[in-house]
């Protein structure tokens, strides 16, 4: 038996065509799938069923970190390790350590979004099967692709590739890892 | 696109206009409100032996629908010169309400007119015989007064409150002009006019509205001074005015007037704007406060310590308003719009916005009524008899205003059809 493919890639020329095809194996029950466009197709998420991102979630969890993080610095500092009297001032308010907590707050944020969008995505990854496609290069300009992975629990050469001719693709092509 | 393709299947030209169930009979309800609050208003006028705390109440009352005018007015500036696209079927609501920006002006007028038949009813320094708390002369021998009397006196208040209202009433009417005339002919020349009455108007609203807020507000305490006054205004008109146009698009839709033009990303961008303000608010609140417990100065603070401490140094009943403001202006607002589906379910975003809308209330409360003292010099409580005058100015007002609001729904399209981006609008997607 032949070795399995990494994936199988399909073309699409327009962008109805690729929503169709990616309704289609969403229907099919596909998870380990994934298109590639030149831009943004608005609705594309909806078709390929993806749910909303995970990321608001490192957000949330980094903003409660930064704004932890200053309170207690603050504290710790001024009330607990070298109490020290400033401008007549109780040695820890929350009044006065808000901006630095709110600050600390978006800086968290900010790191924790940045960073959970790249964890999530899996990146930086440095190389891909897609690459060693000859068209590639058309996917940053006027064709649109599917690619649908080996490892997905669904995946059949044949069936697969009868159900990418059935979505409208062209060129089905089988990618080495 | 499959939202482009859904666009020329949704409505697109034969819209009808607002037609749903009588028009009419909502807005002779709304009228029937407006005049039962107003008519309990002038009941209680006769009734309270305390004339000033019962104006402060009125203005109250007054300046919630004041600050949502303003609101719509500046969003639909900022939209124009934003050439925004999403907001722009939102934005023919904003300017149906701004009918009401007339009304709002005579429900003014009251107040003017008590001032030069009697100085000193409402705004302390409009009489210089006033005697100043604590047998300290009157408002006329007060120096922190006379450095100001070139801009507190009866004249430029009434001169000045005449120039917001008329320049407000101006910049609505021509914006309501373009956009219904654009409905007629579909000329992009309105769109232009728009544009350049809003470039214009903005800088004229930032400072109309700042100068109100001093002038109305603020001056009630003539002593104390803050430059985050306007701004903070600024931040309740602006969430104001974003609720009440949650709550109008939501009557349309449940109506089926919106169905097929109101979508989850309207819904989304909308409580993002809300969320935003929402944080705004809170920030320059806090920055006014902060400034102000951190320099210690008394004559900045005792604006704070009247609004946290009876006389005997306890924790009075504005103290637990200010901490209500804290919590429910901004804490639980915060947490809430952090939630996408929050923004996005109609029954939720409802509820945070009549949420807003109340807490905004309060917060009007807590400027302006502990202005009004009792006989030890000490505010009057926020639980008083002032309350109920607050209440039904709110729904005179209100009343008259929603009472403009769907007397000039019926008389246009429902979204502008002509307007250049309006299929960006009911194909916007987040």
């Amino acid at each position: 038996m032949a070795a399995q493919p990494n994936s199988l890639i399909a073309t699409f020329e327009t962008t109805a065509g690729i929503l169709r095809a990616a309704e289609t194996v969403r229907d099919a029950g596909y998870k380990h799938w994934d298109c590639i466009t030149p831009f943004p197709v608005h609705g594309l998420d909806k078709a390929m069923g993806v749910a909303r991102s995970r990321v608001p979630r490192f957000s949330l969890a980094g903003g409660i970190t930064g704004f932890c993080t200053g309170m207690s610095m603050i504290w710790f500092m001024n009330k607990f390790d070298y109490p020290l009297i400033v401008g007549g001032k109780p040695f820890f308010s929350p009044l006065f350590a808000f901006p630095v907590s709110y600050e600390l707050t978006i800086l968290f944020t900010a790191f924790a979004t940045i960073g959970g969008m790249l964890f999530l995505n899996r990146l930086p990854m440095h190389y891909h099967p897609v690459l060693k496609y000859d068209h590639i290069h058309r996917g940053l300009d006027d064709r649109f692709f599917i690619v649908i992975e080996s490892r997905d629990p669904k995946f059949n050469l044949e069936a697969t590739r009868a159900l990418l001719e059935k979505a409208g693709g062209a060129d089905i092509t089988e990618l080495e890892a | 696109m499959s939202t482009r393709a859904a666009a020329s299947s949704a409505p697109a030209t034969p819209l009808p206009a607002a037609a749903g169930t009588k028009p009419a009979a909502a807005a002779g309800r709304a009228l029937a409100l407006g005049l039962a609050g107003l008519a309990a208003t002038a009941a209680g006028f006769f009734l309270t032996p305390d004339t000033h705390a019962f104006a402060l109440a009125y203005l109250t009352g007054l300046s919630f629908w004041i600050a949502v005018a303003i609101g719509m007015l500046i969003m639909v500036m900022i939209h124009y010169v934003l050439d925004a696209s999403w907001s722009v079927a939102l934005r023919r609501q904003y300017e149906h309400w701004l009918a009401g920006v007339k009304w709002l002006a005579l429900l003014f007028v009251p107040l003017l007119v008590a001032t030069w038949v009697k100085p000193g009813s409402i705004w302390p320094w409009t009489d210089l015989a006033t005697p100043l708390h604590g047998g300290h002369g009157t408002i006329g021998d007060d120096i922190l007064y006379i450095k100001k009397s070139a801009f507190l006196n009866p004249a430029a208040l009434t001169l000045g409150t005449i120039a917001f209202f008329g320049l407000w009433m101006l910049l609505a009417a021509r914006l309501r002009a373009c956009s219904f005339a654009q409905d007629d002919d579909g000329d992009l020349k309105w769109t232009r006019k728009a544009r350049v009455a809003a470039a214009a108007g903005l800088p004229v609203m930032a400072v109309t509205l700042t100068l109100a807020a001093i002038y109305w507000m603020k001056s009630l305490e003539y002593h104390w001074f803050s430059t985050m006054y306007g701004v903070w205004f600024f931040a309740d008109c602006a969430r104001a005015a974003l609720s009440i146009g949650v709550l109008l698009s939501l009557r349309l839709y449940s109506r089926g007037d919106y169905k097929g033009i109101l979508n989850t990303h309207h819904l989304h961008s909308v409580g993002q704007l809300i969320f935003a303000f929402t944080v705004f608010w809170a920030y320059i609140s806090f920055s006014q406060y902060f400034l102000i417990w951190n320099a210690n100065v008394p004559e900045e603070t005792f604006w704070y310590n009247l609004r946290e401490l009876s006389a005997e140094g306890a924790f009075n009943q504005w103290g637990w308003v200010g901490m209500a403001l804290v919590f429910g202006h901004f804490l639980l607002p915060f947490l809430y719009l952090l939630s996408y589906k929050n923004k996005v379910t109609r029954a939720r975003l409802r509820a945070v916005v009549v949420w807003i809308l109340v807490v905004i209330l309060i917060d009007l409360c807590y400027n302006i009524l502990p202005a009004a003292k009792d006989a030890r010099g000490q505010p009057q409580p926020f639980l008083s008899l002032n309350l109920l005058w607050v209440l039904t100015t709110l729904a005179g007002a209100g009343g008259l205003c929603a009472w403009a609001y769907l007397r000039s729904l019926p008389t246009r399209k429902l979204i502008p059809i002509r307007d250049p981006r309006i299929d960006e609008c009911l194909t916007h997607h987040d």
